[in-house]
């Protein structure tokens, strides 16, 4: 019973994720190759990994919008880097958010790059939320099948 | 919608892929079984396929590194085309099958890294695979203008790579 409604909360959780557009096909090619290979750290480990650059890159972004002349090129690259890991884990909001984030870098405006920023680490945050949950959620049902043998 | 991934246009000069050969039926002796299953273990090795995997992010890594190992190939992955290159050189990655690298990575891209693999007599005859997650036809016709076997946009898709890997003759 208690295995059941774990695994109908993560359905929800893994549904809305998908339907509110943050994550993409990308990220079900991810699920199915766990599944299929029977490794079931996968997908904890490349959220992980995915999570950890993008905490890193967004702090990079924010020093250097801090500084008195704004090196846009470099905001640029940085930002680059976070849509090409977004894109690869099917973090689909984030990712579009980059690509309008590059807009403002190109247009070289400091008051576009910090709502840009800021909107971007929104949506991160609330996707990592997303993440730890649905990865809780996983591990409470392995410990409960465990259990159950 | 999925882009069109170009094809590499045909050389006039014919390519010839040489892979870990494998033993021939004359070759096999009967041996005691310990001693069979270390060789069988041998065997299996050098009979694999060895992809070298060249990508600055951890990110892209892990996953082109789990698509090619969902598909039994075994995989070396390096964050720069630098290593990359130290390791091919030094011979520390024996047996290299595929190369494929990210296209833009800081210090050497994966552009110049196909043109050392291609100019060099040791390594040029091992396939190279740029992947980028832009779609820029002039880097892509330049990259197979230079030798490369394929072009592929990230992210990359299982299904990219079996396509890919089917058409290269191990």
């Amino acid at each position: 019973m208690a295995g059941a409604a774990l695994r109908d909360q993560l359905s929800a959780l893994l549904s809305s994720m998908f339907s509110q557009g943050l994550v993409d096909e990308q990220f079900e090619q991810l699920q199915m190759l766990q599944d299929e290979g029977g490794t079931p750290g996968f997908v904890a480990e490349v959220v992980t990994l995915f999570c950890d650059d993008a905490e890193r890159i967004i702090a990079e972004i924010a020093t250097l919008l801090e500084q008195p002349i704004v090196s846009f090129d470099k905001v640029d690259a940085f930002v680059h880097q976070l849509k090409g890991s977004s894109a690869s884990v099917g973090a689909q909001k984030v990712k579009f958010t980059c690509m309008q984030f590059r807009q403002f870098c190109q247009e070289k405006s400091r008051d576009g790059c910090l709502m840009a920023l800021a909107v971007v680490r929104n949506e991160f945050y609330d996707l990592r939320n997303k993440f730890q949950t649905m990865l809780q959620l996983e591990q409470q049902i392995q410990a409960y099948d465990h259990k159950q043998q | 919608m999925r882009l069109l991934r170009l094809r590499r246009r045909r050389r006039p000069c014919p390519r010839r892929w040489r892979w870990g050969v494998a033993p021939k039926a004359v070759d096999r002796k009967v041996v005691p079984v310990a001693a069979a299953a270390a060789a069988a273990a041998a065997d299996e090795v050098s009979n694999e396929v060895h992809v070298l995997a060249v990508d600055d992010s951890s990110v892209d890594r892990a996953v082109i590194a789990k698509i090619l190992r969902s598909s039994k190939y075994r995989v070396t992955t390096v964050e720069s085309a630098t290593r990359a290159l130290e390791l091919l050189c030094l011979g520390l990655v024996p047996n290299v099958n595929m190369i494929i690298t990210d296209y833009w990575m800081p210090g050497m891209t994966g552009y110049e890294l196909l043109k050392r693999v291609k100019e060099s007599s040791k390594l040029r005859e091992i396939p190279v695979v740029i992947m980028s997650s832009e779609n820029v036809p002039n880097r892509i016709s330049r990259c197979l203008e230079e030798g490369a076997e394929d072009f592929l946009l990230k992210p990359v898709r299982p299904s990219d790579v079996s396509r890919l890997c089917s058409r290269i003759r191990w």
